[in-house]
């Protein structure tokens, strides 16, 4: 119990562990403290995978029939299966940043930032916490799409790949959600502008058409868009298994990735105070 | 800032007298302008139990926060144990336990899982973290909901697996923001007295915040009150009452002299003064009989002997006295000439808090 410590003396000449392994055995406890939460609720799990079973099943049977959308050599369910994957995952991650404010409207975040955790390992935390939930969408999606024999490729290999995809995915919409939090302040405010993020995101990026249908300008906003680069590297590996676009694709989405988790760490104390 | 050092019958301080937490010109300017805290300055010795004490909007959480490292001061600087804070924020992370004024369990987790997640994060070796949460979770009167999620939990047992939760790195201080603040009377007292066993058996240093004079005047060694961002007075309860002003002796009289003797006028000792004396009875007046309210120098109790000598020399039949005594409401009105408002913030906060648990569930 507390008391006899000899306290802060101590703990600075205390050999301390390196900052590093401080850092990832911190990201891995708030991830796991989530992969707990999803332990004693995980009905919740397959609630959030009717949407995406929905919009292949309603939307990708309703689209299939018409001609030219997609490249004619897949069926149009094959060419959605990675954009409707993808965007699963955006909108799981996309409200991270919503939990983030409800953390902290309680005194969870402010009790996070008070442990000697160093302050990004919290936002990777959360970020590897999405992506807990961001693969058991995919599996769900990918599961589905094979069951109703959309004909994507069924390699286990690429599809390991795909899940270092929705990995990178969610880690880069949740904490770009971390960042939006920190503008937005409260939860209502929060829960508005991710609702009025999410649409753009979606529709404009090549998730359930190719961009070349679109006019100029928005086809730049959807070159602009990282998921864009995730749906292309999902498509190549579950599709087309054309993998000169592959290594681009994940830079850049590495890139985005790694640029907003270093932001949100930034930020983050912006939201608690 | 007042320091009063009026030292008769004053509960004594821990001898202990090495600084736990010493604060020095503390002042945090919020973006917006806000003077929040203003030149505050302070200093927790160990082993004690320090409160602050203040209207809400004070700036209490504020002070809190910025010994934690939450939110960086505008000005000042802070020490845990001579060690500079804000050049070392995450070592003396290491040794601090924090309990925020809002809900800060997760209740989709069990007790067991909240304090073990807290553990690793505070870096306790994989040996010791079992032994541990299940020490602090018995030592808080929870072991045996360990494996209850939280959101099942009333207020005041989250209270007290926040409190828990804040012991797994047994710090050399513990911080309460609002220890007691949305709970029942029943559970308030609950958490009133593991906060005194947690000082008083393990010698933990605890720093507190509060609107309630009931429980800073209950729990602390040592009080300094806050008004407006800044301390307006501090020293122990008994010293702050002491220095409001004398207390009061209520002399209630019976019928007659003793023996139908002509009782004549009472005469007080030096020191003592008549507020109020009553002549007979008169209008408004219960049946008690007649009532005489005297003004004392020092401590009531010990004028009690005098006034009663006083009385029946002048062969005036006493019946009963009692003596009242300023509380440390009293003492905030005589410093910032207006008294606590507390109903409203206790309600609002006792509603967030049914709310989450309704959110939770
Ligand atoms: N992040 C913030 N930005 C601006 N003002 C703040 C912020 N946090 C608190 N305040 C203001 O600072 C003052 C002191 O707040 P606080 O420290 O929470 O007081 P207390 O805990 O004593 O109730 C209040 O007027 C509050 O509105
Ligand atoms: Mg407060």
């Amino acid at each position: 119990m507390p008391g006899e410590s000899n306290a802060v003396a101590g703990v600075l000449h205390e050999r301390q562990r390196p900052v590093l392994l401080r850092f990832v055995t911190s990201s891995l406890v708030v991830a796991e403290m989530e992969a707990r939460k999803i332990k004693h609720a995980s009905s919740e799990l397959w609630i959030r995978a009717i949407q995406p079973a929905l919009w292949l099943l309603v939307f990708g049977s309703a689209l299939a029939g018409v001609r030219d959308i997609a490249p004619s050599q897949f069926s149009y369910m094959a060419f959605i299966t990675p954009g409707i994957l993808s965007q699963s995952v955006l909108f799981i991650a996309i409200f991270y940043g919503v939990t983030l404010v409800w953390e902290r409207d309680l005194g969870l975040l402010n009790k996070l930032l008070a442990t000697p955790a160093p302050r990004p390992s919290i936002v990777v935390g959360k970020a590897l916490a999405a992506s807990i939930r961001g693969v058991f969408q995919g599996l769900l999606v990918l599961a589905l799409s094979i069951a109703i024999g959309t004909g994507i490729s069924v390699n286990l290999l690429y599809i390991l790949g795909v899940f270092g995809v929705v990995i990178l995915l969610a880690m880069c919409f949740s904490s770009l959600s971390m960042v939006i939090a920190s503008l937005a302040r409260t939860r209502d405010r929060m829960m508005g502008l991710s609702q009025v993020i999410i649409f753009p995101l979606f529709f404009a990026s090549n998730a359930i058409y190719p961009t070349q249908i679109m006019p100029e300008w928005l086809q730049l906003v959807a070159k602009a868009n990282p998921l864009s680069y995730g749906v292309q590297a999902v498509r190549s590996l579950l599709l087309t298994q054309n993998f000169t676009m592959l290594p681009t694709d994940l830079a850049v989405l590495a890139g985005y990735t790694l640029g907003l988790l270093s932001l949100a760490s930034l930020v983050l104390r912006r939201i608690a105070s | 800032m007042a320091e009063l050092t009026t030292g008769q019958g004053v509960a004594p301080s821990p001898p202990a007298l090495k600084s736990a937490v010493r604060v020095e010109g503390l002042t945090k300017v919020y973006p917006n302008g806000l003077r929040a805290v203003d030149s505050v300055s302070f200093d927790v010795k160990e082993g004690e139990v320090f409160g602050l004490l203040g209207p809400n909007g004070a700036g209490k959480t504020t002070v809190i926060k910025s010994i934690l490292t939450l939110t960086s001061p505008t000005s000042g600087r802070i020490f845990i144990r001579s060690v500079d804070a804000l050049a070392n924020q995450a070592a003396v992370r290491q040794v601090m336990g924090y309990v925020p004024q809002e809900v800060s369990v997760d209740g989709d987790l069990t007790a067991y899982e909240n304090l073990l997640i807290f553990s690793k994060l505070y870096y306790v070796d994989r040996a010791e973290r079992g032994t541990r949460i299940r020490e602090a979770l018995r030592y808080m009167g929870l072991d045996e909901r360990s494996d209850d999620l939280v959101k099942t939990f009333s207020g005041g047992m989250m209270r007290r697996l926040e409190i828990a939760q804040a012991l797994v790195n047994r710090p050399s201080v513990l911080f309460l923001d609002e220890p007691s603040i949305g709970l029942d009377p029943a559970a308030r007292l609950e958490v009133w007295r593991h906060v005194r066993k947690l000082n008083e058996e393990l010698r933990t240093t605890i720093f507190l915040t509060t609107h309630d004079m009931l429980e800073a005047d209950r729990l602390c060694h040592r009080i300094a009150i806050m008004n407006a961002g800044k301390i307006v007075v501090s020293g122990s309860p008994d010293e702050l009452k002491a220095g409001v002003g004398r207390e009061l002796v209520s002399v209630r009289m019976g019928g007659g002299g003793p023996g139908g003797l002509e009782s004549g006028p009472v005469v007080l000792p030096p020191g003592f003064e008549f507020m109020k004396q009553d002549d007979g009875p008169g209008p408004g007046r219960g049946a008690g009989g007649r009532e005489d309210v005297i003004l004392v120098g020092g401590r009531a109790e010990e004028g009690v002997p005098q006034i009663v000598r006083a009385y029946e020399a002048a062969r005036v039949d006493v019946s009963s006295i009692s003596v009242s005594r300023p509380t440390l409401d009293d003492v905030f009105l005589k410093y910032t000439a207006t008294r606590i408002g507390e109903a409203e913030e206790f309600r609002q906060a006792k509603s967030a808090r049914r709310s989450f648990r309704k959110h939770a569930r």
